[in-house]
């Protein structure tokens, strides 16, 4: 499914849960389309503040979020779904007493007036995902831990964003399927999607990354490529992030 | 004998359908919001006196007041939600909890201005007529107001089952967090949720007022029924407040009929307590179960 995504940019950012005690502190990036960009950074760093800033769900006291030039600073984050853009919290987030197919179908929740279009977004969903077919009709809180993120994956894709905010996608799983979840990473990023990853598990984020940028507290650290944390820099941040 | 117990149960069920319906806006929005809704009941006897002076002004049968009072109350209830709840929601529980019991106080008051303590009853055409379905005798006021609670019941328990809306509903109740993830507004659907939850108040006032007398007093009695209700049954799930009004129900029939009638409130209250005692948990531990 080739998306056509555009650029997202974060200008200058200064945001904070308290007015006057920002956590984040002056943050740019840009994430193109078609690139996995990761963001690294030791606990606190805020890096899910960042992407709880680019969603709407903190409004930043200072800079911009743009998308393709709009600036979305001020929107609550239902409308950041009409711009395209989803995002894949940390932890389980399925309704859990919500069937497999009820989850799924509220990922299409900005499709509603179209019961057609929302139908066969759902159907694309169970093609993508065949082996959510069959638990369809299961309350999804009973279903495993990779078939949870299964469900929370499809229900995010179920709108076609073209921007995705991916936040610790392989916390609390098995290392098989982390692996399936960062595979299906890089198919997202292959349509063509942009992609901002936050990761702590730094190796298997930096295998993915097209490109790299490292906060501390608050602020840009270091940034580059994916060949040059692959090198000794990806040493640097290792040994500097603990692991 | 058979008959007398028969008709009994009868007279039960359509209590508990009642009392049932009284209890499932604000189990809703208990479960769902975590608003304790104290006020609850002050809306419920408001719908009581919509139907009483709709039938004392225009003789608007209670019939088609149940019906009126569904939008007229859903009304109330966004004017409210966005006056009242919108400036406490976030704030810790107890200051949500404070500004609902000054709201019951508040229109508790205005109705003893309005209508004073007086006691009234609206009396339909149907009203002290009965009917014998079978060995069965059954008051045609209490089959009419149970018919209605049904309906609204089932009406609600599908709405929340089969539409979109009602899945948001209940995905916003289970993670309100992963509900604005997929682009739910929030804000929006908790205004409508709440408008249903005293949209069900209105008119469960009506078929109250269609059984038993009231006065703006009374609404604390009916409270008190509702939150056992919602004890007994649990949260936002509409099957199990149905059961649970219908086991209210049966218990005050039963018991008014062997015993006399203030026996029922001690039976029920006890049961109150002990449900309270067993689940350990009360409705700050209840609000965290999932609708």
């Amino acid at each position: 499914m080739p998306v056509s995504a555009p650029r997202l940019e974060i200008a200058n950012v200064i945001a904070g849960y308290t007015p006057g005690h920002p956590i984040l502190r002056g943050v740019n990036l840009k994430a193109e389309p078609g690139h996995i960009t990761v963001i690294l950074g030791p606990n606190g760093a805020g890096k899910s503040t960042l992407l709880k800033v680019i969603f709407g769900f903190l409004t930043p006291e200072h800079g911009a979020v743009r998308l393709a030039g709009s600036d979305l600073s001020n929107l609550p984050p239902h409308q950041h779904i009409e711009h395209g853009i989803a995002l894949l919290p940390q932890g389980r987030s399925v309704f859990p007493e919500l069937s497999v197919l009820e989850n799924i179908e509220l990922g299409g929740w900005s499709m509603r007036s179209d019961r057609k279009r929302l139908r066969e977004a759902v159907e694309a969903m169970f093609a993508r995902y065949p082996h959510l077919r069959p638990l369809q009709h299961r309350v999804a809180g009973s279903l495993s831990g990779g078939q949870q993120r299964a469900v929370e994956i499809a229900r995010m894709l179920v709108a076609n964003p073209s921007v995705l905010l991916i936040d610790e996608p392989s916390a609390g799983l098995s290392p098989i399927v982390a692996h399936q979840v960062y595979q299906e990473l890089v198919a997202l990023k292959d349509e063509g999607r942009t992609v901002l990853l936050v990761d702590q598990d730094v190796r298997a984020a930096i295998a993915i990354a097209d490109y790299v940028y490292v906060l501390n507290s608050g602020k840009n650290d270091i940034e580059g490529d994916r060949a040059a944390f692959e090198g000794d820099l990806g040493a640097m941040v290792r040994g500097w992030l603990g692991v | 004998m058979l008959n007398q117990i028969a008709t009994i149960i009868a007279d039960g069920i359509l209590l508990g359908l009642i009392y049932a319906i009284a209890g499932v806006g604000l189990s809703l929005v208990l479960g769902v919001m975590g608003i304790v809704n104290v006020a609850h009941s002050a809306f419920l006897m408001l719908g009581s006196f919509f139907a009483f002076e709709l039938f004392r002004r225009l003789a608007i049968d209670p019939t088609i007041s149940f019906f009126l009072a569904f939008p007229v109350f859903f009304a109330v209830g966004v004017i409210v939600y966005r006056m009242l709840i919108t400036r406490v929601e976030l704030a810790p529980q107890t200051q949500g909890l404070v500004a609902m019991f000054g709201l019951m106080v508040l229109v508790e008051s205005l109705g003893t201005i309005a209508w004073t303590t007086d006691t009234r009853v609206i009396t339909a055409a149907y009203t002290n007529r009965s009917i014998l379905v079978g060995p069965i005798m059954l008051a045609n006021v209490k089959l009419i107001a149970g018919a209605l609670a049904l309906l609204l019941i089932i009406a609600f328990w599908a709405f929340l089952r089969y539409t979109l809306t009602g899945r948001a509903i209940r995905a916003m109740g289970q993670n309100r967090f992963a509900a604005m993830t997929v682009g739910i507004n929030v804000q929006a659907l908790s205004t409508i949720m709440f408008g249903l939850g005293i949209a069900c108040a209105g008119s469960a006032g009506v078929t109250l007022g269609m059984v038993f007398p009231f006065s703006p007093n009374t609404q604390i009695l009916w409270l008190a029924w509702a939150f056992l209700v919602v004890i007994l049954g649990g949260l936002g799930n509409v099957a199990n407040t149905l059961l649970a009004g219908l086991v209210v129900g049966l218990i005050q029939t039963g018991v008014a009929a062997f015993l006399p009638f203030d026996y029922v409130y001690l039976v029920l209250y006890v049961m109150l307590a002990v449900i309270l005692v067993v689940r350990r948990e009360g409705l700050s531990g209840a609000v965290h179960r999932w609708i």
